[in-house]
């Protein structure tokens, strides 16, 4: 595999799903605005799936592109981190409006973040063994099923299930508030 | 001794409250018969009525069948309506779980109680009206959701049962949940929560009545429902009851809502919107099935005729208008709130409708009113028992409206009033003050402030809010 130079092999993929995402967020909260109501629900429903599919599944997209083009383990796993971490950046800047800065930094420990990075470190292990396959399948002698990428599969998917199955959520919710209190204070 | 003898329309009225029935009638003419004002001499001196309050939790005030709901069905609650009366105007002044508990319990604006928000602690300062009603000869018993901040429970020595939880930040769960009862942790009896709720009041009840030693003493009921807070989990013979039915939502909404602006927190993360929302109206089915069980067996008791019922919501809830979803917002969808009065010495007057607004804070002294005893001075509410005789008494002309930022929710501490007419709310920062006209702009799309017509109405908005924060 050649190693390309870094806007190939890391940016111009992170910058593909950052560009689905931004422009399905937009025009997601524009829709509602047109006030016709089919031309708003198409396109909420065709922007909805976008952005959900681009900050939840964007990293199958960037690991393997980045992955094909030489990107190191490490920027591959920085490349399928941004965008994530940009859309939770902006639902914590979002907080803002109630809340102080340190407030806001917090919330990137809430249950969401939390799940959508198991379910990242899930889709990276996935990402891995699928280019494993494909270069594989190529001739090159590589092991498919290694231990990294299975255990980032296992364990990402456990954790991914388990938080969810635990309460629906509603326990590891209570935590995230406990360790609110306990940093930011309360009365009791 | 039975409940029946107090009930007016009943055929087997004793001979001293008939005596006494016709003394009355005799003594301010027939006419008067006809007046509502009569349901206030229908309690006879010396008995008081058994006292249940049922409470909901987040639900939208017209998610009922009695409101013409499109599909819900909720025969239990809608027989309230029916045989009780209803509060079109009803509201809570601060719109969140915890303060709106604090305030039923205390008859105290939360800026007086004290508890905030959800992570403000109950400090048992004030005093509830489950106390005083103690003190006037009752049994009492809470029973459900308490999800009031603190360590634990609150000791309460005068709520003879005490039956709640503490799981998950005093939420519960729709399924085994763990209870503490009377100071004890003990597991469930029944798998749905609100099924052994029911269980557990049914059960008081009965243990009420046959403690007949001697006089029998009246009882006083808090049933606090988790229904229907989410994440909403209907109990199995209900799931999918609506699957097929089409969901209406606020034009300004999609399929796609329950995941997009922090919605996502709000207990909605699994399917579409007009999915969760049918599973919230499985839940109220169920609960209402749990209603309706439990006044048919207030009725196999005989206690009908001597118990009043009143049925409310701690907060409403907004799916999708001003394309926000959940509670904490000054919007209408959250601050109204159903509430039902059934007494029998109203019974001819079932199926009315009250305009006047009432409050949350009224609920504790209008209980204690029914009940006879002396409504304390710190409570900021008014008994609705002048508004239940007579439909044409006086009500109040504003609410004030609080509320104080809550993490992780994202809506900034204000300040309002709601008059019978319009709408003033002034947020702490980031969000512009608003002003609406509500008899012309119901759905509250227009916001007046800023506006000519809405500076007229600001100093007179302003000064109604000024005085109420003044406890005026």
């Amino acid at each position: 595999m050649v190693k390309q130079d870094i806007k190939r092999r890391f940016f111009y993929p992170v910058f593909i799903i950052f560009l689905i995402m931004s422009i399905s967020w937009t025009l997601y909260n524009i829709a509602w605005r047109i006030g016709i109501p089919s031309i708003h629900q198409t396109l909420a429903t065709i922007t909805g799936t976008l952005l959900f599919l681009s900050v939840t599944f964007g990293t199958l997209f960037i690991y393997p592109v980045a992955y094909f083009r030489g990107a190191s383990l490490k920027e591959r796993i920085l490349a399928s981190l941004i965008n994530p971490f940009l859309w939770a950046t902006k639902e914590n800047l979002r907080l803002l409006i109630s809340f102080s800065f340190s407030e806001s930094l917090y919330y990137y420990l809430n249950p969401l973040s939390i799940w959508l990075l198991c379910g990242l470190v899930a889709q990276m292990g996935i990402a891995e063994i699928f280019c494993r396959h494909l270069l594989k399948k190529r001739g090159e002698a590589v092991r498919v099923l290694a231990p990294g990428p299975l255990s980032a599969i296992i364990i990402g998917l456990f954790l991914v299930i388990t938080l969810f199955a635990w309460g629906q959520g509603e326990n590891i919710y209570v935590i995230f508030l406990e360790g609110y209190r306990k940093i930011f204070g309360s009365d009791f | 001794m039975d409940n029946k003898n107090n009930d007016i329309f009943s055929k087997s009225i004793d001979r001293r409250h008939m005596i006494k029935l016709m003394g009355s009638t005799a003594a301010v003419g027939l006419a008067w018969l006809a007046s509502p004002a009569m349901a206030k001499n229908l309690i006879p001196k010396g008995d008081k009525p058994n006292i249940i309050f049922i409470l909901c939790d987040n639900v939208q005030y017209d998610d009922f069948g009695f409101m013409n709901h499109p599909f819900i069905q909720t025969p239990g609650v809608d027989s309230l309506a029916r045989d009780g009366i209803v509060f079109d105007n009803a509201f809570i002044p601060t719109s969140l779980c915890s303060p709106s508990r604090a305030s039923i319990l205390t008859g105290a604006y939360a800026h007086n109680h004290g508890v905030k928000h959800n992570h403000t602690p109950w400090t048992g300062k004030k005093t509830t009206f489950m106390e005083y009603i103690k003190g006037a000869g009752y049994d009492t018993a809470f029973i459900g959701k308490w999800h009031m901040p603190g360590r634990g429970l609150p000791a309460i020595p005068s709520i003879d049962l005490f039956v709640s939880y503490t799981y998950r930040e005093g939420q519960g769960s729709y399924m085994n949940c763990p209870l503490i009862v009377n100071g004890k942790h003990t597991p469930p009896g029944k798998k749905y929560l609100t099924e052994e709720l029911t269980d557990r009041a049914i059960e008081f009840m009965e243990k009420n009545r046959r403690n007949a030693d001697g006089p029998q003493k009246p009882f006083c009921l808090y049933l606090s429902h988790r229904a229907a807070h989410p994440p909403f989990v209907p109990p199995k013979d209900i799931r999918g009851m609506y699957a097929d039915k089409k969901v209406a939502l606020p034009g300004e909404v999609d399929s796609w809502f329950s995941k997009t602006n922090g919605n996502v927190f709000q207990g909605i993360m699994m399917g579409s919107y007009e999915n969760q929302y049918r599973k919230y109206c499985e839940v109220i089915t169920a609960m209402d099935r749990q209603i309706q069980r439990f006044l048919d067996k207030i009725d196999e008791m005989g206690l009908r005729n001597n118990t009043i019922i009143i049925f409310a919501a701690d907060n409403g809830m907004m799916w999708g208008e001003h394309r926000c979803h959940g509670i904490r917002r000054p919007y209408e969808e959250v601050i109204r709130v159903p509430l039902i009065v059934r007494s029998p010495w109203t019974a001819k007057m079932a199926g009315e409708h009250r305009k006047q607004m009432a409050l949350n804070i009224d609920v504790a002294p209008t209980i204690l009113d029914i009940a006879g005893v002396h409504i304390p001075a710190d409570m900021d509410g008014e008994s609705l028992l002048p508004i239940l005789r007579d439909r044409d008494a006086p009500g109040r002309k504003a609410c004030l409206l609080e509320f104080w930022k809550y993490y992780p929710e994202n809506t900034p501490s204000y300040v309002g009033v709601r008059t019978m007419t319009h709408k003033y709310v002034e947020y702490e920062k980031t969000l512009k003050p608003q002003i609406f006209d509500l008899v012309n702009d119901p759905r509250e799309q227009n916001n007046l402030y800023g506006t000519q017509s809405g500076d007229k109405l600001l100093p007179e908005l302003k000064t109604m809010m000024e005085a109420l924060m003044q406890g005026k």
